[in-house]
């Protein structure tokens, strides 16, 4: 009864819908490891979506929209590592601000460049690429080729996340950062500065994730792109267990879900309402929120550090 | 015993309000374990601070190899090889043994060691020393006596010659301690030193070569294990200012209202908090609890008040089973207590001193109807308890947190009081408070006294547990090692008890 | 009419307030320096549009205080964030983030609007009370969820909260292209409610209606509730000292309950003023920054009932400001989101600025003790 065609679309969408979040929650994976929450999360993807859409559409070049999107979310992260780390200040009322800054900015500077134009704006977006031989493979390929660079950079990354945090001196020493910051400052490590490295890392990856968006999907920039999708990574963070491979599979079943409301909606199956499909995602946040009981959390996320005297 | 490997001259530090050492020298040699001896603060945990890098004193200067070094940091002292065991561990529970040995470690002489190799060598040293533990088990996994060992392996890896260990038998059982001692003369015997800070006269004797006793930031005594008697230790460790408050009247002791039986308590480690305590105290007397913090007094204040879970045994109050229910249950069945953190547990300093005072009250009429406060009456007794209990504040819509120390205590005393408790349970009472403040806390718990309330002293203040208390307990090890009433009591004997030395 | 019974009480209010010095200059002082910052900012932004920002804004006041529709709007916008502020500031007097009322919002939009359209045998005043009552209500089950979850799982409430604006969007979108949509089944939106289910104007020729006074007795009763109540001292004692509440004897998970409840049901209220008052019908996507507006609003009044009413009249004002902006000088409306985020940028860091000022105010204070007094040490 099902449509190859539609079958093939599906996984296909499903992997793209999966390739911000796995980026976006690697990058918390790291940071959280390391004890900060990325509470401008949301603000760093809407960020990067801007700065992707705006360098690629000036420079003609999507390289350059990507180096664009990077440098911004630098920027943010910076700010929210100052705030948080240096000032140490509650990280959900610093992280709330920046987003509400860069939720203003964003759409301010759009409107500085480009006005009100009659027509969206328009890029071309990152195109998909096959790799040979795996696009032989019958729906497998739907997942692991005919992808852009986006998704083959994320998938990249979770073993590179992996070796990095489980298989590396400097990975030990930023686990044991968000583990027990005052025996990590006994033996020698700048709490501080580990943090602030952690805080770019996630940047970066969640500024990458939100480009992908305006130039590796939708190629447009609007303010409400986002959607939610920053929180959702987030969420992929908490729940994958704070380990890479997990932060696979989960985002991934979020990826499902997010792309079987759209099968739906351009199938026209009517059984279940759209809206119900939509807030999928949320709702399996919330019941995960509940259920999974933070597993094995970074002992010290959350904390400022205060060094004694 | 040889050269002197460090001497520490004239050092002073001093922090807001405290003089925590003052003119303090000390000397180590080679192959030699020094036992640091002192109350609570004596000043010997920040002498050893020092020494590590962790504080800079304010006057003296360190000396190692008859050179004068400046030690601003831990990784000076590691220079100096100079390593620190504290009483909490610095140790990543989720990681194994490895992982918390090697962490932080630069690379020495050009390259990191893998994590095969370096297991290897912890292997090495746990041979060398008999501190055998397996290098890829999980911290958590391991009791606190191997945790520590680890923390040892820790120091010897990166080649500390000097061991500082602080209270280390406080969490450990006896065997485990003996196994401590045996690695401390191994690695002595090896040309290494130890300086070994403790409360306990036992463990002193056992290991010790020499022995500086501080008190209230002094040294009091410096003498070698031969010329040591353990009566003369203990009277230096407390000294001789005994200030007695005059007893109003002997006790008229009532009928029993707290009945504490086999009670037993873990900590939060995991540790035995308290070990089959039992005791009873009766209207009208006040039970001093003394003793060197760490040997359950915390545990036993908070497991009565229904704040922790005991794992077994009875608490009664007139009758009435409370162990393991609930802090309101407790207050319902007539036991106030004074929290030894008053900032953390007793107080909001966020809210003024009205509210502060009416924090039991609140709930109960005349302060509430119906659900709606009434602050005209809360302000009328709250000004009337600030005026009766001389608490010093611009007004009673002052914020706790701009009080003084004092004035904050007097306030949770106040508070407490006016619940018409049973039982009164006052933890550190009269800590960080100065004499004015103190003495009006003893007048306090004398008219409690009078009135037929039990009193719950525990404190690590010897001079207040012999000026108030009529039947004194000395808490050791999560154990009461002796119950005396007061005219059986005097220093030396509470002091000998407070060091674990049992009578014959 | 009951107006100056109203004033006589704001005044007795604020006078009470000011009893409390250190309310005074940490209500007033850093805020006021933070918004000048915060405008500030955006002249700077101004100028990148190539445009003086000091002409702008003399054009931007001139025209917004020249008529009383205008400052009327600063009020009828400050309506909704009053109730939205309070609903993160009352959950932060407990101790909680509540990142959601822009769900709540939603979902007493859902039901102010059903009400409102479907109850129609009974007179246009009792509908409305009853659309109050269960836009209220509602919105309260839709935050106390969220509490209950803290309660009983310990979750991470931030989280849930923010999840569940995602899901209320949904739900109304799902009502406004289903059930309750227009019958013309064109636009996702609903039929305009019956006139009788209008809320009353307060001022004629302008847009402000009962709703801001609902707003501000909303306002007082959370300042009653908080102040003059046994549940509300409860609050404020787990949000301010988790430890000394247990030691009380406090049930602190039914408090984060009740909180939730509470805060949500204002956020729910919203729904109502705004359906009931200002749209008259609900569409989709409308107000989607109310949530996040009054997040804002709530840092910047200090987390205080009174500072969140003042607030939310500035921010008000920078909404209707904005958009005479917009009109006069063709500045994207765009501004009133930078200005307010810069706003907010400033005020968190003021919150710094207001830690280091008391912790060195009282180390000094310690230190003037220093040797006179001889205690004991670790």
């Amino acid at each position: 009864m099902i449509n190859i065609n539609v079958l093939n679309s599906f996984l296909n969408i499903s992997m793209k819908m999966a390739t911000p979040l796995l980026l976006g929650g690697l990058g918390e994976i790291i940071v959280e490891r390391a004890g900060v929450m990325n509470m401008a999360i949301e603000g760093i993807f809407l960020v990067g979506a801007w700065g992707g859409f705006v360098g690629a559409y000036v420079s003609h070049s999507l390289l350059i929209g990507l180096l664009v999107a990077i440098a911004a979310s630098v920027l943010i992260g910076l700010v929210y590592g100052f705030l948080t780390i240096t000032l140490k200040l509650n990280q959900i009322i610093a992280g709330s601000g920046l987003n509400i800054l860069n939720l203003g900015l964003t759409i301010f500077m759009y409107r500085v460049q480009f006005g009100i134009p009659t027509t969206p704006l328009k890029v071309q977006i990152f195109p998909d690429l096959s790799i040979p031989f795996i696009s032989n493979i019958p729906l497998l390929s739907q997942l692991l080729s005919n992808q852009n660079i986006f998704t083959y950079l994320a998938i990249l990354c979770v073993p590179i996340a992996h070796i990095f945090l489980f298989h590396t001196r400097f990975g030990l020493n930023l686990r044991s950062v968000g583990e027990n910051p005052e025996a990590a400052d006994s033996a020698g490590i700048n709490v501080a500065r580990m943090r602030f490295f952690a805080v770019l890392i996630a940047s970066i990856l969640s500024g990458i994730a939100g480009a992908f968006y305006s130039i590796g999907y939708l190629g447009i920039f609007t303010d409400d792109m986002i959607a939610g999708r920053g929180w959702i990574a987030f969420a992929v963070a908490f729940f994958s267990n704070w380990a890479p491979i997990s932060a696979l599979w989960g985002s991934l079943m979020f990826g499902v879900v997010s792309s079987l409301s759209i099968v739906f909606l351009t199938t026209g199956i009517k059984a279940v309402p759209n809206e119900l499909v939509l807030a999928l995602p949320y709702i399996v946040t919330i019941v995960a929120t509940m259920t999974r009981k933070s597993l094995r959390a970074p002992k010290a996320l959350g904390e400022p550090f205060r060094k004694e005297e | 015993m040889s050269n002197l490997l460090l001497e520490m001259q004239g050092i002073a530090k001093y922090f807001p309000g405290v003089i925590a050492n003052d003119d303090v020298n000390l000397k180590l040699h080679e192959g030699e374990v020094l036992a640091l001896l002192g109350e609570n603060g004596a000043g010997k945990t920040t002498l050893m601070n020092i020494l590590y890098g962790i504080y800079k004193p304010d006057k003296g200067k360190i000396l190692v190899d008859g050179q004068e070094v400046s030690i601003g940091s831990t990784s000076d002292s590691r220079k100096y090889r100079i390593g620190m065991i504290h009483q909490h561990f610095m140790l990543v529970d989720v990681h194994t043994v490895v992982e918390n040995i090697i962490l932080g470690l630069k690379p020495q002489q050009g390259r990191t060691l893998s994590i095969a190799e370096s297991a290897k060598k912890i292997q090495e040293i746990g041979k060398k020393y008999r501190l055998d533990v397996d290098p890829y088990a999980y911290i958590y996994q391991l009791p606190v006596g191997l945790q520590q060992r680890v923390e040892i392996i820790k120091a010897i890896f990166v080649g500390a010659k000097i061991l500082i260990m602080d209270e280390p038998t406080a969490v450990l059982a006896p065997q485990e301690a003996n196994e401590l001692f045996e690695f401390a003369r191994n690695f002595k015997k090896q040309g290494n030193s130890i300086i070994f800070i403790t409360h306990k006269l036992g463990e002193v004797m056992a290991i010790a070569d020499r022995i500086e006793v501080l008190r209230d930031g002094r040294v009091v005594g410096e003498v070698r294990k031969e010329d040591a008697a353990e009566d003369g230790l203990a009277q230096m460790m407390v000294g001789r200012k005994v200030v007695l408050d005059k007893k109003p009247e002997p006790a008229k002791m009532g009928p029993t209202i707290l009945n504490v039986k086999n009670l037993s308590v873990k900590g939060d480690r995991g540790n035995v908090a308290l070990d089959k305590t039992s005791f009873e105290i009766k209207a009208g007397e006040i039970f001093g609890v003394a003793g060197v913090s760490g040997n359950g007094q915390e545990e036993l204040a908070q497991t009565i008040y229904g704040l922790r879970k005991a794992v077994s045994g009875s608490i009664k109050i007139n009758g009435q089973e409370i162990v393991n229910k609930s802090p309101l249950f407790s207050m319902n069945h007539g036991v106030a207590y004074i929290p030894e953190d008053r900032q953390k547990t007793g107080l909001v300093l966020g809210m003024s001193v009205q509210e502060n005072l009416m924090l039991k009250g609140y709930c109960k009429p005349p302060f509430s109807r119906d659900g709606v406060l009434n602050l005209d009456k809360m302000a009328e007794t709250s000004r009337k308890l600030v005026e009766e209990d001389s608490i010093k504040t611009p007004s009673i819509s002052t914020k706790v947190k701009n009080l003084s120390g004092g004035n904050q205590q007097k306030i949770v005393i106040s508070r407490e009081i006016q619940e018409e408790p049973s039982l009164l349970i006052a933890a550190q009472p009269t800590r960080g408070l100065d004499i004015g403040a103190a003495e009006y806390v003893h007048k306090t718990f004398f008219q409690e006294r009078s009135k037929g309330k039990a009193i719950l002293l525990i404190s690590t203040d010897l001079n207040e547990i012999l000026s108030l208390s009529d039947t004194i307990g000395v808490l050791y090890g999560g154990k009461l090692l002796k119950i005396m009433p007061r005219e059986d009591a005097d220093i030396q004997k509470i002091g000998l008890l407070m060091a674990g030395i049992r009578e014959e | 009419m009951g107006a100056t019974r109203f004033f006589d009480r704001i005044n007795s209010v604020i006078q009470e307030r000011m009893r409390k010095r250190d309310n005074f200059s940490w209500l007033f002082l850093f805020p006021i320096v933070s918004v000048l910052l915060g405008v500030l900012a955006s002249g700077l932004m101004i100028l990148l549009l190539h445009m003086n920002p000091i002409s702008v804004f003399w054009d931007t006041l001139k025209y917004t205080f020249g008529d009383y529709y205008s400052i009327a709007e600063i009020f009828v916008k400050a309506t909704p964030l009053i109730l939205s502020g309070l609903a993160f500031a009352f959950a932060f007097r407990g101790g909680l983030f509540n990142i959601g009322a822009q769900g709540q919002f939603y979902i007493g939009v859902v039901l102010a609007v059903t009400v409102s359209l479907k109850v129609t045998h009974l007179p246009g005043a009792i509908v409305m009370l009853i659309a109050m009552l269960v836009s209220s209500v509602f919105g309260g089950l839709w935050g106390a969820f969220a509490g209950y979850a803290k309660a009983k799982f310990n979750s991470n409430e931030f989280l849930i909260t923010m999840m569940s604006t995602y899901v209320a969007t949904n739900v109304l979108n799902y009502f406004l292209n289903g059930p309750l949509q227009e019958t013309a089944k064109f636009y996702p939106r609903t039929d305009s409610i019956p006139t009788s289910t209008n809320l009353p104007i307060l001022i004629p020729n302008t847009r402000l209606h009962y709703g801001f006074i609902l707003a501000l007795l909303i306002a007082l009763l959370s300042y009653f509730i908080l102040w003059r109540t046994t549940i509300g001292y409860k609050i404020r004692t787990v949000g301010l000292n988790k430890n000394a509440s247990q030691y009380a004897g406090m049930n602190i998970g039914m408090v984060y309950v009740i909180t939730m409840f509470i805060a949500g049901a204002f956020a729910g209220l919203a729904g109502f003023t705004e359906v009931n008052g200002v749209q008259h019908m609900a569409m989709q996507g409308f107000y989607s920054s109310v949530g996040s507006d009054g997040i804002a609003v709530a840092l910047l009044g200090s987390a205080n009932p009174i500072g969140v009413v003042l607030s939310a009249v500035l921010v008000g004002f920078l909404q209707v400001a904005g958009t005479i902006m917009l009109q006069t000088s063709r500045v994207p409306s765009s501004i009133i989101n930078v200005t307010e985020g810069f706003v907010i940028m400033f005020v968190i860091i003021s919150f710094f600025v207001q830690d280091r000022i008391s912790a060195t105010s009282r180390k000094r204070e310690v230190l003037a003790k220093r040797k006179s007094e001889g205690q004991e040490a670790s």
